[in-house]
């Protein structure tokens, strides 16, 4: 059996209060363990900063979407290519690469799990198909709930069980991780050409608003037991004036779990804009965030936007389409039967364009303002803030005042009267963006159990050693060395093998795909149930025994299976 | 300098050849002995693919003169980001002839294959010949094609000829095929024989077509017959293409049908 010792680590390991302590971490059978015999293979990390493997809990990587934009972009193929070496395939693609660049790329960053975003249930079975070939990280997908034509009908019927039955039978069919509600009612709303707005607007034919379907589905996630807390992506993305709408979904989230949150909101650097038109548009980053700080039942993810050029792709269809009313460039939408839609639109973030460099100062703002680093983590939405190769610059702005001062000189010179990063002088330490990169998320994504995000004893042995010597750096003045650091790390070590050593990859790689499986009673399994089967036979292009992903999809898997009582 | 290239006899001529070592500048800093070239999908020596004999010297690119003869229409890339000098081609030409050119010229005796002078910069090349597809052209999906130089082709050219054409001179002395000019930024496109569906979603620059325009598309703006162009008689003149919002391009046409 397989045993290995990475000595002299300097290890911080948030989630059991280990901060910058000199020790050795013993592997053995791709697990943690106390200690390893001497003829153990070694890795020496040089007194290092090594973390648990990275953690990315919003990121869209894999399936219909991200593909279509790989369609959509040829030129976006000229960019990053890679040539093949042994272990390693050819790449090419920046923002939309191909599925083996996004692995390659993630595994020198340290990454070892990340969760794909939005999976549109009807299209699962690409998703698990791309995810076999993101070979070096543990995979889990959100599965999207938010125009579920049965689970709108169930939430005007007032029937929480139906909805927590749905939503159960569907996760376990597809192979979902977690409940995605993008834009509750707005992406129904869009097949008939209109938009929703904010949250008390009925929905056309089903006549329910989106705090009922967000409230319903937030009560339904918990009543299944399950792992993640909903997961949403608010209505109103991008729209000026939208903040009003981000503070009152926040103010309606229960608490009901006393081990996470109870509301995962994602990107919302895209939800806390201000003014009421493009002209007046600004930061209201301070009333979200004071808000997030009485609420400890709510996590965030920034959403952070990085200057460049990047690939916009969502389930939120109107919004896809406003902007493509706004560019005139290229633009796809697509709208996916009875359950959700999508879009996507290339896009370039400017410094000299006012609007992005108030966008760009939000998300920082968010996230230093947010005095609990456990609730705000640390995401660009890859690809739609910037690509996730830009977390190295992300970190390096939260640990840096004199970064962000310089960064604010090349902005828009407009910008500092419509933000309040200019007087911010806080300055995240090492330990806050260990918590922000992979505890925070694993403890958000209920995946710590399973042992992610940690390396105490019995943990899954995922590491990340980076070339970077804490006691010798000033952070705050030396961020080109965090940048450059966290760009690359010495070892990438995945369930007990290092994976990756200087940005090479050293084995093909075999991921394992994480996914729930709600126990639900024969009473309530809704696939025996008469209307359900009809809206299949009736509506769907799919038939209901064709619906389910197979388990030859997964190859790898590890099923959480939960108790629901219903 | 004197460079000349004739190409071997191959057991296959079909397998191609990734030639973007082919350019003044290469033989400039190197020995023909030290290039190399893709054949097919194993790196070789120039001089196994080619009989090279180098006569003269050169300070600059401008003073190396590139002769290339055979059947070279498996070679492709020749005269990739060229900056001074001359290539002349005695027979035909493979693809990506000329890619991102800015300076200096190629002259082709023969046909040329698709993506000739693609995303040109400056210089010129001509074609006494045909060639192909996608003729100074953008790359897949790229918004801004050609932006400088000149192209002039004896001949006829394939489908898409100067597709996001953004700067520069095209002149195409036969017919195109389907799609010339499609979205055209800038720049000047002329075309002496027919043209089919010209200019598609064209947003500035001028085009013109001194055969046949067919099948031009109802959102061109017909605006008269004006005297234009370098031919003594009036022209046909449109505006376009007002599918696009501040559409400023020009469409001359001796003859036209519209799109039915």
């Amino acid at each position: 059996m397989h045993s290995l010792l990475v000595k002299n680590a300097y290890v911080i390991d948030p989630l059991n209060n280990i901060r910058g302590e000199i020790m050795d971490i013993a592997i053995k059978d791709g697990k943690i363990v106390e200690s390893v015999k001497d003829s153990a293979e070694v890795i020496d990390a040089k007194g290092q900063l090594t973390l648990p493997g990275g953690v990315d809990s919003h990121s869209h990587i894999c399936g219909t979407k991200v593909n279509f934009g790989r369609y959509m972009s040829p030129e976006d193929m000229r960019a990053g290519r890679g040539r093949a070496q042994p272990y390693m395939y050819p790449v090419s693609g920046y923002s939309v690469p191909t599925v083996y660049a996004n692995t390659y790329r993630y595994s020198k960053m340290g990454y070892t799990t990340v969760l794909e975003g939005a999976m549109a249930p009807l299209e699962a079975r690409h998703t698990h198909e791309e995810f076999s070939y993101n070979t070096l990280q543990d995979t889990l997908a959100n599965t999207l709930f938010d125009g579920n034509w049965s689970v709108m009908e169930a939430v005007a019927e007032g029937d929480l069980k139906k909805v927590a039955a749905i939503v159960g039978w569907t996760l376990a069919a597809v192979k979902g991780f977690g409940v995605k509600i993008t834009n509750p009612g707005g992406t129904e709303m869009w097949g008939w050409g209109k938009d929703i707005g904010c949250i008390h607007k009925k929905v056309d034919y089903f006549g329910v608003t989106p705090a009922e379907i967000l409230d319903y589905l937030i009560r339904a996630n918990e009543m299944l037991n399950l792992p993640h807390s909903a997961h949403l992506h608010t209505n109103n993305l991008g729209k000026p004036g939208n903040y009003k709408c981000t503070l009152e979904t926040m103010q309606r989230a229960p608490d009901l779990n006393d081990k996470r949150q109870t509301l995962y909101m994602t990107h919302v650097q895209f939800h806390s804009y201000g003014g009421s038109k493009w002209a007046d548009f600004c930061s209201k980053a301070d009333d979200v965030s004071w808000m997030l700080n009485r609420k400890p039942n709510i996590a965030i993810d920034m959403g952070q936007v990085m200057f460049g050029k990047t690939t916009t792709m969502t389930a939120d269809g109107p919004m896809e389409f406003n902007l493509y009313r706004l560019h005139h460039n290229k633009w796809s939408n697509h709208d996916v039967e009875l359950e959700t839609a999508s879009g996507i639109i290339p896009v370039h973030y400017s410094r000299k364009n006012l609007v992005n460099s108030i966008m760009w100062a939000i998300g920082l703002e968010l996230a230093l303002m947010t005095k609990n680093p456990w609730q705000c983590m640390l995401a660009t939405d890859n690809p739609n803030g910037a690509p996730f190769v830009k977390y190295p610059e992300v970190i390096a702005l939260l640990m840096s005042q004199k970064y962000r001062e310089e960064q604010l000189k090349t902005v828009n010179p407009d910008t500092e009267k419509r933000v309040f990063l200019p007087s911010l002088d806080r300055e995240l330490d090492i330990n806050e963006i260990a918590i922000m990169t992979r505890a925070a998320q694993a403890k958000a994504l209920g995946i710590v159990d399973i042992g992610k995000g940690h390396l105490g004893v019995g943990a899954d042995a995922d590491v990340a050693v980076y070339p970077i010597k804490m006691d010798d750096i000033d952070p705050s003045k030396d961020y080109q060395k965090i940048i450059d650091g966290f760009s690359q790390t010495d070892y990438t070590i995945k369930r007990g093998r290092a994976v990756s050593k200087k940005g090479d990859c050293l084995v093909l790689g075999d991921n394992a795909t994480i996914w729930v499986k709600p126990k639900i009673s024969e009473k309530n399994d809704i696939s025996k149930d008469p209307e359900f089967m009809k809206k299949f036979e009736r509506y769907y292009t799919v038939s209901l025994d064709n619906y389910p992903v197979q388990e030859e999809y997964l190859h790898r898997n590890i099923c959480i299976e939960t108790e629901t009582g219903i | 300098m004197k460079i000349t290239l004739a190409i071997k006899k191959r057991d296959n001529p079909y397998i191609p050849i990734e030639a973007e070592a082919i350019t003044t500048k290469t033989f400039l800093e190197k020995k023909p002995e030290d290039i190399s070239v893709w054949y097919g999908n194993s790196e070789q020596k120039l001089t196994e693919i080619f009989d090279v004999r180098v006569e003269g010297d050169a300070k600059s690119e401008d003073e190396v003169t590139i002769i290339m003869s055979g059947n070279c229409s498996a070679v492709k890339r020749v005269g990739e980001y060229m900056n001074g000098g001359i290539i002349e081609i005695e027979g035909n030409i493979g693809h990506h002839c000329g890619n991102f050119m800015s300076g200096g010229l190629i002259e082709i005796r023969g046909n040329a294959e698709s993506w000739l002078g693609r995303e040109m910069r400056g210089g010129k090349i001509i074609c006494h010949g045909d060639a192909q597809n996608y003729c100074g052209s953008g790359y897949r999906g790229e918004k801004k094609g050609m932006t400088g130089g000149t192209i002039e082709v004896m001949g006829s050219a394939g489908d898409f000829t100067a597709e996001t054409l953004a700067g520069g001179e095209v002149i195409i002395r036969g017919n195109t095929g389907n799609l010339a000019g499609a979205e055209m930024i800038d720049g000047t496109l002329k075309i002496y024989g027919d043209a089919h569906l010209p200019c598609a979603n064209m947003k500035g620059g001028t085009c013109h077509v001194y055969g046949t325009a067919y099948n031009v598309l109802p959102t061109f703006e017909y605006k008269g017959l004006i005297k234009a162009g370098d031919q003594a008689s009036q022209m046909h003149m449109f505006n376009g293409d007002i599918a696009n919002r501040n559409a400023k391009g020009t469409l001359y046409a001796a003859k036209y049908e519209f799109f039915k």
